[in-house]
């Protein structure tokens, strides 16, 4: 994974091997082609512009989405979503005496449509979360730069949505559960 | 004499999913791992997490840029990268032109045929290759939680050699040896094996323990499988490590001392040439 950088590395050295991962995380946020590539096109032209501030020896990858999501959020479809009302959840407590047991909770995930369809309905916040935490393994103190909101959402934000992923998965897995 | 019950404390969910994300000091992981050896349930929600992580980080690798979006990106980036430099130290941006939001071929078509035929011969391939490597890591360590359920069972259980690699004859297109028993490291038993597929290719899976910890080794034919030098050595907790005969890619995964797995995999390349 891409994390700290060396003084010598060039813009392009530390930006093209990002070019899929942001390609991907700029159409889970999008869910169009087109916008998807403007979005990444524009993040990289920001980026290079304030490249000046980005300090050598951080976090390049983290930096970038940090770029990627305020663009984001500038956009006509980043607006609509940024409208959602998002409650910070609630702890939680580990309920055993009701639904399934933990043992019917080792779910056989190999139903890629399952999966696919459980990311589309989660809240945009919760997905979002999720992806940079588990698709491009960034560390909760970075996702929370990446967000601007504090660790402690980043933790409850990650509970919420493989709880809801979860929920979601269990009609669909039906007996596989 | 009446008893109360006891009350077990279970791992709340943020700290069990800050366990699994590997977020926590090493500390408090002792702590957690300790609760785990004594509570069952708390142990299979850390498995169940882990597999869920597993199986999203491979979902959620889904939308790769078609390869004129990934041209025209690339171009875009050296065409603007090679404008400026980075300053040496942390100061001011330095002022700079605004660039258009949105660029519209203003490369000559030269420069665009060129940076996309570079793309496809060099580029596309290794990022093709990067993102097979991550998928085929969470389909591995998918497979070996999957084994590590109560509820599963091999489909042949032996930890007689002479029962396993017969049983693969007629179910896979290569064969393979087994160590003997004496061959295998102190405190190694293989309990059985899975006729199983792996990058959609048909793959062995055997079942082993070392000092009570689960190994899965998966032996699939070189020429069928893609080169696995650039998966991770490790993943969620888990090591995946791999070797080579002349005919056979062997991966293992396992939380077991790297070291320990190791000297199993060895006795498995040792046992394909004997001497």
């Amino acid at each position: 994974m891409l994390s700290e950088t060396n003084s010598g590395d060039t813009f392009e050295q530390l930006a093209l091997p990002l070019i899929p991962s942001l390609y991907n995380h700029a159409f889970w946020l999008t869910r169009d082609q087109a916008e998807a590539e403007d979005l990444v096109q524009e993040t990289f032209s920001k980026a290079l512009r304030a490249f000046g501030s980005f300090q050598s020896g951080t976090n390049f990858k983290a930096w970038t989405f940090r770029i990627l999501h305020n663009t984001f959020l500038t956009t006509r479809t980043g607006i609509a979503a940024s409208r959602t009302v998002f409650l910070e959840d609630h702890p939680e407590t580990l309920d055993t005496s009701s639904g399934p047991t933990p043992e019917d909770n080792l779910i056989r995930l190999n139903n890629q449509a399952a999966l696919h369809i459980a990311l589309e309905q989660l809240l945009p916040q919760l997905r979002e979360v999720l992806l940079l935490c588990d698709v491009e393994e960034i560390k909760y103190k970075d996702i929370a730069l990446i967000l601007d909101v504090p660790i402690g959402t980043v933790m409850s934000r990650i509970s919420r949505a493989r709880r809801t992923l979860r929920q979601l998965l269990q009609p669909q897995l039906g007996e596989s559960l | 004499m009446s008893q109360t019950p006891q009350v077990i404390e279970h791992l709340n969910p943020d700290r069990l999913n800050a366990f699994i994300d590997g977020e926590l000091p090493p500390t408090e992981c002792y702590g957690i791992e300790q609760h785990l050896t004594t509570c069952h349930d708390c142990t299979l929600r850390v498995l169940s997490a882990t597999q869920l992580k597993a199986a999203t980080a491979r979902a959620g690798h889904r939308f790769a840029p078609p390869p004129e979006a990934l041209a025209r990106l690339t171009a875009q980036l050296r065409s603007q990268s090679q404008l400026q430099t980075k300053p040496q130290t942390q100061t001011n941006p330095q002022p700079q032109t605004k660039i258009p939001t949105r660029i519209y071929s203003i490369r000559p078509a030269a420069w665009a045929a060129l940076a996309a035929a570079i793309l496809l011969t060099i580029s596309l391939p290794s990022w093709r290759q990067l993102n097979r490597t991550n998928t085929l890591a969470a389909e591995l360590l998918d497979q070996h939680l999957a084994t590590l359920s109560s509820a599963a069972t091999p489909q042949v259980i032996s930890t007689d050699r002479h029962t396993v690699k017969p049983w693969f004859q007629g179910r896979l297109p290569f064969s393979f040896n087994l160590p003997d028993v004496a061959a295998l490291p102190p405190d190694t038993t293989l309990k059985g094996a899975d006729l199983t597929y792996l990058n959609g290719q048909p793959a062995a899976l055997l079942l082993f323990t070392i000092h009570k910890h689960e190994v899965s080794i998966f032996l699939t034919q070189r020429s069928t499988t893609p080169n696995l030098s650039t998966l991770p050595g490790s993943r969620a907790g888990f090591t995946i490590h791999t070797a080579t005969t002349p005919d056979l890619r062997i991966v293992a995964v396992s939380d077991v001392n790297p070291a320990d797995l190791d000297n199993l995999l060895a006795a498995l390349v040792q046992t394909q040439n004997p001497a």
